[in-house]
């Protein structure tokens, strides 16, 4: 029977694709609504916190850490409480990680503030002595770009239906609308800085990677 | 057709594959020794500004060695052998020569591209899948091209029965095309958006705890049907080839291969042990991990087993050395992997060093040796001359082999020891370690792990010089080795 | 056993040797954490299987021979042997096969696992134990256990001996400063978290303003300032606060600053909220107390 299939590379590619395709089905399908479910309280994240989702997409700090709170007391204790389901529900893509060079970073918005990341960031073996994680000083001087995560928060309303308002739409003067608010919680965040250049940059109406950044850490909870 | 005149193959996409497979391998390994050294000595992150961090780095590492110097390798393997056990030459078919050409030509522009986009920062930040999807569509379109120029040169075979690596290129090709079509599906927002924004970015289609299930259905099967199936059929094919000796047993081939295929796909969600996917997934996860063990030693034991009685050929030919390490490096992390998967375990492996030091006993022991075997014994066939030298070979065999081992026991040790310490907890039952106490503590193994790299680089620095000079000032071959690769 | 099983297995037995004996050094006690030792029985089974196994295969390269019938087919000059499967690897093979289907279709659901409530169970007991071995602590024995929570928890922005990082944060091994209490006195504050009416501004100027604040800052020793009657009228006349009306200021209030945080002048302190519990927060009070002595 082997060598048959041997002799028939379609027949024997069929049988592969069958063979491997099992696991998937069995394993992933039948969850999928299930853990898509949001907690009741979910919101999801602003277009600044967004932002700053992608700067630490950009600058890849999952390399380092995790957002995964496993259920150890040694992880509760040191991190808070453990991590659900459907607190994750509107993270697109998951940002769990898979190596903690640096610690769990799922409720860092519970036990760092602003300004602490701000010293931490500049210069985190300042802070922290024997740190080994970067300085990243470009992200005070780098522009998020807030458009795109406007475009991300519309795209996910849009195909999702993420809970998002009304005033979510597509296109430019939607955005302008939009944007005025996105400048007021930089500066929110801007104001318990002490960054004379990123002061001066939300002032302008820019708003420094490193604000947003901060926005979505805090958000982290 | 069966005519018993040998025939003439060509190699010339095998040619330029192989260059690739060393372009790549030196600046992946490269990337490496840097992101290594810089876990040691954080200074070294301000070497490039905003693009030499060690966060930077890191993906262009993990896929320049994955998507450019396995993948080149598989292509130029492929190339090779994949005429000779199909007894039919590529060039037969203008067709598929043109279409290997353009292969060659957007896999190599694609992947330059990709990499540039990873330094600017453009990244979807799932692991192994952080191309952005115009990126995708290359991957895609190059995976497409290569499946096309596999199943066209099976149909104009004149070997009826399919050889052993065959089998697994073919599972390669069709594992890989389904893993990374479903775990890229993503929506660019521009285009959902009006026109707003960067029109290269993208949102996942799933979200959370599902983007996790799939990512990680696709994380493990891009090993398996990456790093395992495709090198299995590189060891199947060259180290018989280069001993002389037949397989030893069909049904050890049959067994494996197929125990294989269906076992994989079930162990994905070991990466998600303790997390929020659901406890009886993570349960099967562990259990066919465990059983995983047998059919992936299945295949390093049939290959140990066919080297019987060889033994004057292990220790007088530096190329079966290769191989046979390979083997025991296939078996130590094909244990390792399992043991590091039963939850108990993993609840202190997760996430540390441990797991690095399983994927480099890995990928250096068993991808990269066996990579490089191909490589030196298709040389002296493709270019018609004889290895530049056996002592340079020798002495890189042995530079690298304790490099693996300086790896992955440093990283071993590491590893167990801060997992360790993140759950301890002091006489009164709080936590005895700062996370800071847990990341100091690892100085010296970062520092041995970013040595290893250095002598795994400099190994790899000698292999491509040798191929070099094999190539330049080789001692011409009036007539193709049949077993035995001739060297200086 | 020959030459090549002895070095294998000596080379796994130095791994795990050098493992544990990094591990000990650092004061893990690896057999009382049942998951520690599960690690390393896995770590060990890892080293010995793969080293005694590879010996003996690459051994027999020296030793044995090959033989059986070759397939008739072969593919560019490589052939093929019909030997039998590897008894030993054919029967583990199905052993595990049909142990993973049993733990997966029987084992697994009978034990009706689940990661959730192992922890709910594990941490109930634990903190109700740990909550009563230390209700009647000494404050020598509540100092050294705040000193390492302390460490843990607080030293990313207080630093490792509580100065504070060069104005990071409080800096706890002093009391309040004059500056700092004279500020307050003038302006008021609204800063923790705990108090929803905060202190009203201008509660005393001048020359009593000064005496109370170097009466507070010194930490309360010699005379008091008459002045400071203002103040004790929420305070209390010691300094050590009012419940629900205002914090301590004799020395720093854990309590509320670590419950409910604070948004001062040098920047924001974090809530911790649940995260340390009652006894936690006596060891830090008593530790964060002689810091400043
Ligand atoms: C090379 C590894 C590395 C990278 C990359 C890295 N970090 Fe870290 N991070 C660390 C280490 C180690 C620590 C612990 C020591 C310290 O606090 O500096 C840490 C600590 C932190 C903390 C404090 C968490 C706590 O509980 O104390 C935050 C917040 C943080 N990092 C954010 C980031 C962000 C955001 C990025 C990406 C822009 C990033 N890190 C990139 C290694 C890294
Ligand atoms: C009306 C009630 C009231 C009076 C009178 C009052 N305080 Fe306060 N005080 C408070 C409250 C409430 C707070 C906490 C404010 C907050 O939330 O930050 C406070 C905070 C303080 C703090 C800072 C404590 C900390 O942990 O941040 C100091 C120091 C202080 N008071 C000193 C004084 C002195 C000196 C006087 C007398 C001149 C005085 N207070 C009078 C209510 C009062
Ligand atoms: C993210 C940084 C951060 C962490 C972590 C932190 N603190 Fe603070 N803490 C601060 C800052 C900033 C202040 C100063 C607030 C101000 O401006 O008055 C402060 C102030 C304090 C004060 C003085 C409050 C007062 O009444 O004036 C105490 C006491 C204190 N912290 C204790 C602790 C303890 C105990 C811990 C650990 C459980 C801790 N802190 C963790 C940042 C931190
Ligand atoms: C029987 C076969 C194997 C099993 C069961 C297995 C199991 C595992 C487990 C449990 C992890 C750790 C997951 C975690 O906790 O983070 C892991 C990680 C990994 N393994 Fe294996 N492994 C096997 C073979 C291999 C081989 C042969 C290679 C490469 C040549 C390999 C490459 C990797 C890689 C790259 C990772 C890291 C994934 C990540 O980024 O987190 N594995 N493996
Ligand atoms: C000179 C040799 C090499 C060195 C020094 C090196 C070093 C490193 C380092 C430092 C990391 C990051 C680990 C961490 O984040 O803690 C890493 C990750 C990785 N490397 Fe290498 N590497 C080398 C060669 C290779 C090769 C040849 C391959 C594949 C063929 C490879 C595949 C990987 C993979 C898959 C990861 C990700 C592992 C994970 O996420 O768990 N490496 N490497
Ligand atoms: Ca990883
Ligand atoms: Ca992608
Ligand atoms: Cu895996």
């Amino acid at each position: 029977m082997f060598h048959w299939l041997e002799k028939n590379p379609f027949f024997f590619a069929s049988a592969i694709s069958i063979v491997i395709s099992f696991a998937g089905l069995i394993e992933i399908v039948p969850n999928f609504s299930k853990a898509a479910r949001p907690l009741v309280d979910l919101k999801p994240r602003t277009v600044l916190e967004l932002a700053g989702k992608e700067v630490y997409k950009k600058d890849n700090c999952i390399a380092c850490h995790s957002q995964l709170i496993r259920p150890f007391k040694s992880e509760t204790d040191r991190y808070g409480k453990y991590s659900l389901s459907g607190e994750y529900a509107y993270d697109r893509p998951f940002l769990w990680g898979s190596k903690r060079t640096g610690p769990d970073l799922h409720r860092v918005g519970n036990y760092r503030t602003t300004d602490w990341h701000e010293a931490h960031m500049k210069n985190p073996s300042k802070i922290v002595p024997g740190s080994i994680m970067p300085a990243y000083k470009h992200q005070f001087t780098n522009v998020a770009d807030i458009e795109t995560a406007y475009a991300e928060a519309v795209t996910v309303r849009n195909v999702f239906h993420t809970p998002y308002g009304p005033e979510f739409k597509s296109g430019k003067a939607a955005w302008e609308a939009h944007k005025p608010k996105v400048l007021a919680d930089a500066k929110k965040i801007a104001d318990e800085m002490q960054d004379e250049g990123v002061k001066k940059m939300v002032a302008e109406g820019k708003v420094p990677e490193i604000v947003a950044l901060i926005a979505y850490l805090n958000s982290l909870k | 057709m069966q005519s018993n005149a040998a025939l003439e193959y060509d190699y010339s996409l095998a040619k330029k594959f192989t260059f690739l497979t060393i372009l790549f391998g030196f600046l992946g390994m490269l990337v490496g020794t840097i992101i290594a050294a810089q876990l040691a000595f954080p200074e070294l992150n301000y070497l490039l500004g905003e693009y030499g961090t060690f966060s930077r780095l890191r993906p262009i590492h993990t896929n320049t060695v994955i998507f450019g110097f396995t993948v080149s390798g598989v292509f130029a393997t492929w190339f090779y052998f994949g005429q000779r056990v199909l007894k039919v030459s590529i060039a037969e078919s203008r067709f598929l020569m043109v279409l290997g050409n353009i292969q060659f030509w957007l896999y190599f522009l694609g992947a330059l591209a990709a990499t540039v986009s990873l330094l600017l920062g453009i990244s979807a930040s799932k692991e192994y899948a952080q191309y952005e999807w115009p990126f995708d569509i290359v991957v895609v379109l190059v995976w497409v091209l290569w499946g096309i120029n596999m199943m066209g040169l099976i149909g104009i075979r004149r070997e009826k029965a399919l050889y052993i690596s065959v089998w697994y290129y073919l599972a390669c090709f069709l594992g890989i095309a389904m893993l990374y079509l479903f775990n890229n599906m993503e929506i660019p927002t521009y285009f959902t958006s009006g026109g707003l924004g960067n029109p290269l970015h993208s949102v996942s289609m799933y979200a959370g705890t599902n983007d996790a299930l799939v990512q990680w259905w696709y994380g493990h099967n891009a090993v398996a049907f990456g790093f395992t199936v495709p090198i299995v059929g590189m060891i199947y094919y060259f180290l018989p080839k280069e001993s002389g000796q037949a397989i030893y047993s069909y049904k050890l081939s049959l067994l494996s291969f197929w125990g294989l295929m269906f076992v994989y796909l079930w162990a994905g969600s070991h990466h998600l042990l303790w997390s929020t996917v659901p406890d009886w997934m993570q349960t099967m996860g562990s259990a066919f991990s465990v059983v995983l063990i047998l059919p992936s030693w299945g295949s390093a034991i049939n290959m140990l087993l066919t080297m019987k009685g060889e033994w004057n050929q292990l220790t007088e030919n530096p190329l079966i050395k290769f191989m046979v390490l390979a083997s025991t490096f296939y078996m130590l992390s094909t244990i390792e992997g399992p043991i590091q998967a039963i939850k108990s375990v993993n609840a202190i492996a997760h996430f540390t060093d441990w797991i690095p030091g399983h994927v480099h006993d890995g990928v250096l022991g068993w991808v990269a040796f066996m990579i490089m075997a191909s490589i030196f014994h298709m040389a002296p066939r493709m270019f018609k001359k004889e290895l530049y030298s056996k002592k340079l070979m020798e002495a890189q065999f042995w530079l690298q082999t304790t490099a693996v081992v300086l790896y992955f026991t440093s990283m071993w040790i590491a590893g167990i020891t801060q997992g360790m310490m993140w759950r301890a907890v002091d006489e009164y039952g709080n936590l005895m370690y700062s996370f800071i106490d847990t990341v100091t503590v690892l100085h010296p193994y970062y520092t041995i792990r970013a040595l290893s790299g250095v002598m795994y680089l400099t190994g790899f620095i000698m292999f491509a010089y040798n191929i070099y000079k094999t190539m330049v000032a080789g001692k011409e071959l009036s007539q193709e080795p049949q077993f035995r690769t001739p060297m200086a | 056993m020959n030459s090549l099983m002895i070095k294998t297995l000596g080379f796994a037995a130095l791994l795990i040797l050098a493992t544990i004996f990094v591990v000990t050094k650092l004061n893990i006690d690896i057999f009382a954490d049942s998951v520690n030792a599960l690690t390393i029985a896995g770590a060990i089974a890892v080293a010995t299987i793969t080293s005694a196994v590879a010996a003996k295969y690459i051994n027999q390269m020296k030793t044995d021979t090959t033989s059986g019938k070759l397939a008739e087919e072969n593919w560019d000059g490589i052939g093929e042997y019909e030997n039998e499967l590897p008894s030993g690897w054919a029967y583990t093979f199905l052993a595990v096969f049909m142990w993973s289907m049993w733990y997966g279709l029987a084992g697994y659901p009978i034990w009706a696992y689940s990661q959730i409530g192992e922890y709910n169970e594990e941490v109930l007991a634990y903190n109700a134990k740990f909550e009563e071995t230390h209700k009647n602590a000494s404050e020598e024995t509540l100092k050294e256990m705040g000193e390492s929570i302390f460490l843990v928890q607080c030293q990313q922005c207080h630093g490792a001996t509580g100065d504070g990082l060069s104005g990071r944060a409080q800096d706890l091994t002093k009391h309040y400063s004059k500056e700092e209490v004279l500020n307050i006195i003038k302006n008021g504050q609204n800063a923790l978290g705990a108090f929803p009416g905060g202190m009203p501004a201008g509660m005393a100027s001048g020359a009593d303003a000064e005496a109370i604040a170097a009466y507070v800052a010194g930490g309360f020793k010699g005379e008091k300032p008459a002045a400071f009657a203002a103040c004790a009228s929420c305070h209390g006349a010691d300094g050590k606060g009012t419940p629900m009306v205002a914090p301590s200021i004799h020395g720093y209030d854990i309590h509320n600053v670590v419950s409910k945080g604070k948004k001062g002048k040098i920047g924001r302190m974090p809530a911790f909220g649940s995260m340390i519990t009652p006894v936690q927060e006596k060891a830090l009070t008593a530790y964060v107390q002689s810091l400043a002595k």
